[in-house]
């Protein structure tokens, strides 16, 4: 009862205030723009979903950031909290409540904004798109936004403050996204490896750095949503950023509990430190 | 069994002591007055009670049931007005009290607790961000109210309120104390928890420094009402001195004053003067209250209490009372 008490209120809140619309309406609204943008340029609907893929990777964590980041952290600042936990609600329930809360949002806009892009290439391109690789597409970007979701909701319950709750989640999306890939020159995770690498007596061979590399959720993401262009890898050069190693690395499977990994560690280390701090 | 007790609780932040050796015991169906000024660490007490804190030392019940362990058992028997909150503020009024009747497993309508607690039919279906002060204390009343608690912890409940919704609080305590609940009434101000309260407790930085009924109190320190009465002529006021009960009497111009330690004394100080002259204009101050209340969270230096009372003639207890009358709580 007490979960879902907190999640409706938590979530009747958040669409009132237009967040919710906010998150999943301009997201959907973009996807569709990349649809559009390319109904003329390719004939095979994949080939956009790979623009798609690119789009949820450095894009997504920006959506769910502020639709998490105050998730616990605004309660406590504003008093909220003691409306909630002063009914007899445990504090997993009202951690719980909250998490189903924002990721049932996250979760409406990647299956939205799926629907959404199939119903343009449907529509529009030259091939019919094929149902299995939206869904597959659907399927991991879901995994991806869980990821996401739980680790601001983490920082959320264990920030005191707006602002470290901003910086911490902004840190999140810089290090695990931005630093992780390699998006900008000389502070990426490339360049950090081989300064460890120069540390006499340590060495990495080039198989653990790329394990390294493929452990955050946004290179885990990446990696993961090959599976949706099974059988057109070789279509075109863009596909050929796929690794392809017989390693574990490559395989979905080890891709999907890195997200899920992301999500249930960060679960519980947000539960516990917000088990342990003192309301009020 | 005790709706609530504390014993040598005590919580500490870093270096600062907000509660000290609380030892506090609230009895069943009281009605129970718990009084500091501001950041004497009422609200610290009530969140340690309610499990949002964990005690540095000692311990605390409700209701049987230990604060640390049990919180959730105790939250599902007690109704919280808690002093610094925040609604959710795109929800309705309304919203809030099915929310709260659902957590509780209650079975209550929340028309009737809307009602009940004087808020508008149609403002209960407004966004209670929106709301006033008032009108979130009244829902926070309500809220406070649903599935019938065994206590009732009320944390500055009239702050924001008219006085009609004063009016309404006290009158709600009533019914509850009438159907068995206990009430714990946390405030800054004295005058508001005379009138319901079976017993105060004193806080003031971080220790209780007296528990009593207010009458017992008042008597503790010595203070009672100031009859003011404008003569026609002044008599000795050695013969007005004299009646029991009278602790002085003193005169400016066509005015009497007389500081009066038990209630009977007023009228018979009264007649006195009026035996001597006719009594043309009359004023009773109980500004006792208002003394005791400060000779107890001050410090209590002869000035303040003279400030406070209004009556130069009274005497200040001294600062031993002061801690025997805290020391006789048990």
């Amino acid at each position: 009862m007490g979960i879902y008490t907190v999640a409706r209120d938590d979530f009747r809140n958040a669409r009132r205030s237009y967040i919710v619309l906010g998150v999943i309406g301009v997201f959907a609204g973009l996807m569709a723009l990349i649809f559009f943008s390319e109904m003329t340029i390719y004939d095979e609907p994949y080939r956009t979903l790979f623009d798609a893929v690119a789009f949820v990777a450095f894009v997504f964590p920006l959506f769910l950031a502020p639709l998490c980041y105050l998730s616990i952290a605004g309660d406590r600042i504003s008093g909220t909290i003691t409306y909630v936990m002063g009914l007899p609600n445990r504090r997993w329930e009202y951690f719980a409540g909250k998490f189903l809360s924002r990721f049932g949002v996250a979760a409406a806009a990647v299956v939205l904004s799926t629907a959404v892009g199939f119903a343009i290439s449907a529509a529009t391109f030259v091939d019919f798109p094929d149902v299995e690789r939206f869904l597959i597409f659907g399927g991991v970007s879901l995994l991806y936004a869980l990821a996401f979701v739980s680790l601001f909701l983490a920082i959320s319950a264990g920030a005191p403050s707006r602002s470290r709750a901003m910086f911490g989640a902004l840190g999140a999306y810089f290090v695990l996204v931005l630093f992780w890939f390699g998006f900008l020159p000389f502070i990426n995770l490339e360049t950090a490896l081989d300064t460890v690498a120069d540390v006499p007596g340590i060495t990495l061979s080039e198989t653990t750095r790329t394990y390294i590399g493929f452990l955050s959720p946004a290179t885990g993401y990446l990696q993961a949503s090959k599976a949706v262009f099974a059988g057109v890898i070789d279509q075109y050069p863009a596909f050929q950023q796929f690794n392809t190693d017989d390693e574990l690395y490559a395989e979905l499977w080890f891709n999907a509990v890195v997200l899920l990994a992301w999500s249930a560690i960060s679960l519980a280390v947000g539960y516990v430190s917000f088990e342990r701090s003192e309301l009020g | 069994m005790p709706a609530l007790r504390t014993s040598g609780l005590t919580k500490r932040f870093g270096d600062v002591t907000a509660v000290q050796d609380l030892n506090l015991t609230v009895e069943d169906g009281e009605v129970f007055g718990f009084l500091g000024p501001n950041g004497a660490g009422k609200s610290t007490t009530i969140n340690v009670v309610l499990g949002f804190l964990d005690p540095t030392e000692g311990t605390a019940t409700v209701l049987g049931h230990d604060v640390a362990s049990e919180s959730h058992r105790i939250r599902q028997r007690i109704g919280l007005l808690p002093e610094a909150f925040d609604v959710y503020e795109n929800l309705t009024g309304r919203e809030h009290v099915v929310s709260a009747i659902e957590t509780k497993g209650a079975r209550d309508d929340p028309d009737a607790i809307i009602d009940r607690v004087g808020l508008d039919s149609e403002d209960a279906r407004r966004a209670a961000g929106g709301y006033s002060k008032g009108m979130q204390q009244r829902l926070a009343l309500g809220i406070a109210l649903v599935g019938d608690p065994d206590l009732l912890i009320l944390d500055e409940p009239s702050s924001g309120l008219d006085p009609k919704g004063i009016k309404l609080l006290r009158r709600i305590v009533r019914e509850e104390v009438e159907r068995g609940a206990t009430v714990f009434f946390s405030s800054h101000i004295l005058g508001q928890v005379e009138k319901v309260c079976d017993r105060v407790g004193i806080m003031t930085d971080g220790e209780m420094v007296a528990v009593d009924t207010i009458e017992n109190l008042r008597e503790e320190i010595g203070a009672g009402a100031v009859v003011e009465a404008t003569v026609d002529a002044v008599p000795d006021l050695e013969t007005v001195r004299s009646i029991e009960g009278v602790r002085e009497a003193s005169a400016a111009g066509d005015v009497v004053r007389v500081t009066c330690t038990a209630p009977e004394a007023k009228m018979a100080a009264l007649r006195r003067l009026d035996d001597a002259g006719t009594v043309r204009d009359l004023d009773v101050e109980d500004t006792s209250l208002e003394a005791l209340f400060e000779k107890y969270t001050d410090g209590g230096t002869d000035d303040e209490i003279g400030d406070a009372a209004d009556a130069p003639a009274a005497t200040a207890p001294t600062e031993d009372d002061a801690t025997a009358a805290a020391g006789g709580e048990d």
